[in-house]
């Protein structure tokens, strides 16, 4: 057995579910990309969904975000019935998302593509002339999320120059700073070098314990997995083949078989 | 502030122009003012949300037809009948901002196409309103309102169009300094995140062809007036690709780049036509010069120079 003696416990059960998948499948054709999925996430949790390259995890955050319209299943968030909204619109009840690939605005500075997020929250940004109040308060809320990710001193810069490192901890922080109520972190540390990932993983662990903001996280690096999340729901081929705390998940024969099989 | 101390010269070198300048030079300085407002218009699209349009014409040809038809079957006075064609021009670009950004990228530009060449058949086909191929000839200058003369004139229509484009240069900076502006410049950056971020971009682009074309349509609105008529020219492609040029040319994505570019555009034009039918051969090979050696446009390459004048300043200072 692991040592687990570090990892955050699960604040889960009491809570209702804040975001429930019933049946969700997802097809390309002959491909079931996203097979039968059922999940509930509790208010608070922190749920890592790991599987080898594949899996669907990807698809799976595309469904709930609203990018890829389910072939078949629903997503609710806080009740109510998601499915096939817009991604803006599920944007606007308070799901942030980063990407797998690196997705930022890069001819603007670190603290333009910061405030431009923030202000997505604001119900006056739609008003073209009363504009000085909207973008001074999302302004702020930008620095303060760039603080938060130690990007306050390449927050001049333009995003596209910036380290491939702060480059992810910026889609991290123009997350937080739409102050969301379920994060969804699309493999937050993928393509980091390793104080890269100490750091962004320190600056997450810390966020999100403070924030007690939801958190989904797709992550292949277990120490990381290990360190942030509650939970971990493991995909394969699409279909969920385990579900559960860490150590329950480590133990499970599945897992290791579809790990081992998939790592070769 | 030496930029805005520039621009106050320049609008005080075009208030004092008619005093100065013969009657020939105000007709080509007015149409310059005219060309330069519907090639601005277009930076709002091109430049600032990377939305290119084929089919510009369609705003410019619009509002003259709009204008020229008000001008001559109404009583409206002249400030009424153009303000009134920009804002007609803008409420049909709604529907065909709504069904072009159905779009994206090259199909959005074909459609935008697709619309005014449609507009360019209707203008010949309907000829109890577009007179046809004639189109609209005579089109006057009427008085107005309370009997007001001074806009009728050759300077007072000049200061009238003068106006309009200082007007929309302002109300455009504005908007693109705008948090509007800034999703604006997301959308041209990255529009899948843009619209992740939570912005529905779909209506954000509908809203800017909108003001798009309506200014569009205010300096064809103009154009109608000026020229005393409005012919189905004002809606074929070929306008619509010159006024890409111009926006080209002068520096997209800075408002007053495309103004100098139409004013390049024009000045160029009148003085290779002098010499050679084929100057539009001419000008083509300038324009492909620019797009090889300076995509950033005369502007572009003008606030480039200046940035580098004041970054070797400043190093001086520092060294000093």
């Amino acid at each position: 057995m692991v040592d687990l003696e570090g990892a955050p416990q699960a604040a889960i059960g009491a809570a209702r579910p804040l975001i429930e998948l019933d049946h969700l499948t997802r097809r390309y054709g002959a491909l079931v990309a996203v097979d039968d999925v059922s999940m509930r996430v509790g208010d608070g949790e922190i749920r890592a969904i790991i599987g080898p390259n594949g899996a669907g995890k990807t698809t799976l955050f595309h469904l709930i975000t609203g990018i890829v319209k389910p072939s078949a299943g629903r997503v609710r968030f806080a009740g109510n019935d998601i499915t096939g909204l817009p991604a803006h619109a599920i944007c606007q009840l308070g799901l942030s998302r980063t990407f797998q690939l690196t997705s930022v605005f890069p001819e603007m500075t670190a603290r333009e593509n910061a405030r431009l997020a923030a202000q997505a929250r604001d119900r006056r940004r739609w008003l073209p002339f009363a504009g000085d109040g909207v973008t001074k308060r999302a302004g702020s809320a930008g620095d303060a999320a760039l603080e938060l990710l130690g990007l306050t001193e390449v927050a001049g810069r333009p995003a596209g120059l910036l380290s491939h490192g702060d480059q992810r901890l910026l889609e991290v922080a123009m997350a937080m700073a739409q102050e969301p109520k379920v994060l969804l972190l699309d493999e937050p540390t993928q393509g980091l070098v390793v104080e890269e990932t100490a750091r962004a993983v320190d600056t997450l662990a810390r966020f999100l314990a403070k924030s007690r903001v939801t958190a989904l996280l797709v992550e292949h690096d277990m120490d990381v997995v290990f360190r942030l999340a509650h939970t971990i729901t493991v995909l394969h081929r699409g279909a969920v083949i385990a579900d559960g705390g860490p150590s329950a998940v480590k133990a499970d024969p599945r897992v290791q078989e579809a790990y081992l099989g998939g790592m070769d | 502030m030496p930029s805005r101390l520039l621009g106050l010269l320049v609008v005080g070198l075009l208030i004092a122009a008619p005093f100065e300048l013969p009657a020939f030079a105000m007709t080509l300085l007015t149409e310059l003012v005219i060309l330069g407002l519907f090639a601005m218009s277009l930076d709002l699209m091109v430049g600032y949300t990377r939305l290119v349009s084929f089919g510009h014409a369609a705003a410019y040809g619009f509002g003259a037809y709009a204008s020229g038809y008000m001008l001559l079957n109404s009583s409206l006075p002249l400030p009424f009948a153009v303000l009134l064609a920009a804002v007609m021009t803008g409420i049909v670009a709604i529907g065909v901002g709504w069904v072009c950004t159905l779009a994206t990228g090259v199909s959005f530009s074909m459609l935008t196409l697709a619309f005014a060449q449609l507009l360019y058949a209707i203008g010949f086909k309907w000829t109890s309103v577009t007179g046809g191929s004639d189109g609209l000839a005579g089109i006057p200058r009427r008085p107005g309102p309370m009997g007001l003369t001074v806009l009728t004139t050759k300077s007072g229509f000049y200061y009238f169009t003068l106006v309009c484009l200082i007007g929309s240069l302002l109300l455009c900076q504005k908007l693109v300094a705008s948090p509007f502006g800034a999703v604006l410049r997301g959308i041209r950056e990255n529009e899948a995140k843009t619209l992740a971020l939570g912005y529905n971009t779909r209506l954000y682009k509908v809203a800017v062809v909108a003001i798009s074309y309506a200014l569009g349509g205010l300096a064809g609105a103009l154009y109608a007036p000026f020229a005393g008529f409005a012919n189905t020219e004002l809606l074929f492609w070929l306008l619509s690709g010159q006024v890409l040029i111009m926006v080209i040319v002068g520096g997209a994505g800075t408002l007053i780049g495309p103004i100098i570019g139409a004013a390049f555009f024009l000045l160029l034009a009148h003085q290779l036509s002098a010499y050679t039918e084929a100057w539009a051969l001419f000008f083509g090979l300038v324009f492909i010069g620019f797009i090889l050696f300076a995509p950033q446009g005369i502007w572009g390459l003008a606030t480039a120079w200046r940035k580098h004048g004041e970054g070797s300043m400043a190093e001086g200072r520092a060294d000093g």
